[in-house]
């Protein structure tokens, strides 16, 4: 498995705010990637930085093996669709899906003519006057029918409505492996690409918490609920990622059990449940448990 | 770390101009936008001004030759709508299509060269349609009315080509400085343009302070004269270049926001 970008150190700061946080990570070719996180986690400042939009402050990236930074030969294999893209004053979409070929070399024409249709982009109307939804299908559009070797898509789907964002997961992973390539994706809905993404990195404050397959991350936590006593017996000094108290019950979501462990818990008296990937995220990204811990 | 099975383009040096020339396409993809729109823009304003011409010969007593030597319709200074338009279209294209650009992975160098060429041919291309209407201006006897638009300056002068060299000065020099205001704005944001103009009005006030408390205001004059309308046009180069290369440098460490 080849590397496509490589990170080391990596730090941005706009002046006293630190965006990026000495974050070191690496990135496979041909896989989707999830680079999850909250709201001012950094994650469009991470790609920007990828992408050679923003200089680092310390640390080193490298993109195919080279600096992105002004360097037209990486770029040129890179598509990054903003989530708040600017476009062209007076520009409407005939205008972007008729210059995107001459910038990426594995433009496929009639792709996009199919996903034109299929997320009803009007043509022929003003960027400025499209909806929100639409605006964002002419970015996904144009980064699906780029085919580039590497793909940002930053928030893609704002304003996009159910089908089409299912239309968006669905001509992903068509296309996907038919034309392998690697695309790093940073959402909010978790749950709805949990099922797209091969790796998670999750960025807070900056800072690189998860960098893992989305498999071993699904099976790495589990839910135990049961009686107060009988949780906190069985929990006893382990690592608690999440604490609910529902109806005089305990659930508690604690690390991967083993075997031998749950056999433990469900003698206990105990049921487990699995954790999605959202859960896990939102638990591992939110106030850290052990000050709930000390409160409760 | 494994090795990179990724080789890059050997060839990326002759790849170069067709990266520029695609950002150059990439301004002129909105044809109607950047060419047609200002050109029906100056052909209503020029009707509309044949229009004037006309009601005022003929009320003051028809295209006589005594009527035309009497009635001076003056240079009204119609066709400035088209100079100001053209450094409209390079501030947007620096603030609106540099990001934009960005994203379809391209250089801010290859974006400001091809950025550049745009500026050259629309600046050629304005100055054609212009020196075209100027020559037609003048065989015609100012449209058989006597009227001034396309060739204010030296109506007299049979030389199209010097209004030629001037028009192209001037479009030249309007995008450019639009270009280099723009970049500062993407580079600095309303801080950095604000700062900029404040240190051109203090050079200007400098300037005309110096002249007038040294009574040199002679000097300008002398230079003006002595260098010409095409000198003084040419002259327009120094700082057309110099936003050319300024706006470049300014880019080229300039971070796209939304």
């Amino acid at each position: 498995m080849t590397t496509v970008v490589e990170v080391a150190g990596l730090t941005k700061r706009f002046g006293k705010f630190t965006a990026v946080d000495d974050a070191s990570f690496s990135v496979k070719e041909n896989t989707i990637y999830g680079l999850l996180g909250r709201n001012g986690a950094g994650k469009t400042t991470m790609m920007q930085l990828l992408t050679g939009q923003q200089f680092a402050t310390a640390g080193s990236i490298r993109v195919f093996g080279e600096s992105p930074v002004e360097n037209a030969a990486v770029l040129g294999k890179i598509c990054f669709i903003k989530e708040s893209q600017a476009y062209p004053e007076e520009f409407k979409p005939k205008h972007v899906f008729a210059s995107a070929p001459w910038f990426f070399e594995n433009w496929d024409a009639e792709f996009a003519r199919r996903l034109i249709a299929e997320f009803r982009v009007p043509l022929g109307r003003r960027m400025k006057k499209l909806s929100r939804g639409q605006l964002s299908a002419v970015g996904v559009i144009v980064g699906l029918a780029s085919r580039a070797p590497l793909t940002f898509f930053d928030e893609p789907y704002l304003g996009l409505d159910a089908v089409a964002r299912q239309i968006f997961y669905d001509r992903l992973l068509e296309d996907f492996a038919e034309h392998p390539r690697t695309v790093i994706l940073s959402t909010h809905l978790i749950d709805e690409v949990s099922a797209l993404l091969d790796h998670v990195i999750v960025i807070n404050d900056g800072r690189i918490i998860i960098d893992e397959e989305a498999d071993t991350l699904r099976g790495s936590a589990t839910t135990i609920t049961g009686t107060k006593t009988a949780v906190d017996r069985f929990v006893g000094q382990r690592a608690v990622l999440h604490r609910d108290v529902p109806g005089g019950l305990s659930s508690v979501t604690i690390e991967k059990l083993d075997a031998d462990e749950r056999r433990v818990a469900l003698a206990a008296g105990l049921e487990l449940g699995p954790v999605s990937l959202q859960q896990l995220v939102v638990r591992k990204t939110s106030i850290p448990e052990t000050e709930f811990g000390a409160q409760s | 770390m494994t090795a990179l099975s990724f080789a890059l383009p050997a060839t990326r040096r002759r790849e170069a101009p067709r990266r520029i020339l695609a950002v150059t396409r990439l301004h002129f993809v909105n044809k109607f936008q950047i060419l047609v729109l200002p050109l029906i823009i100056l052909g209503t304003i020029f009707v509309l001004n044949l229009a004037i011409w006309y009601i005022i010969i003929e009320s003051t007593g028809g295209p006589t030759p005594q009527n035309l030597a009497h009635t001076h319709l003056g240079y009204s200074g119609a066709v400035s709508y088209i100079f100001v338009y053209a450094m409209v279209i390079a501030i947007q294209a620096i603030s609106r299509t540099f990001p934009f650009s960005l994203g379809f992975g391209v250089t801010r160098r290859d974006f400001y060269l091809g950025s550049a060429l745009a500026f050259f041919v629309l600046s050629l291309g304005f100055a054609v349609v212009l020196t075209i209407m100027s020559v037609l201006e003048i065989a015609t006897g100012g449209w058989g009315v006597g009227g001034r638009m396309f060739a204010p300056v030296y109506f007299t002068n049979p030389f199209w080509l010097l209004r030629f060299v001037m028009y192209l000065c001037a479009f030249l020099f309007l995008l450019f400085i639009g270009c280099a205001a723009a970049a500062m704005f993407v580079r600095w944001r309303a801080t950095g343009l604000t700062a900029f103009f404040v240190i051109i009005a203090v050079v200007l006030v400098g300037a005309i302070a110096y002249f007038t408390l040294d009574h040199q205001w002679s000097v300008v004059g002398t230079w003006l004269a002595a260098s010409g309308p095409l000198g003084v046009t040419l002259w327009t180069l120094v700082p057309t270049a110099v936003a050319g290369v300024a706006g470049f440098f300014i880019l080229r460490r300039a971070t796209p926001r939304n």
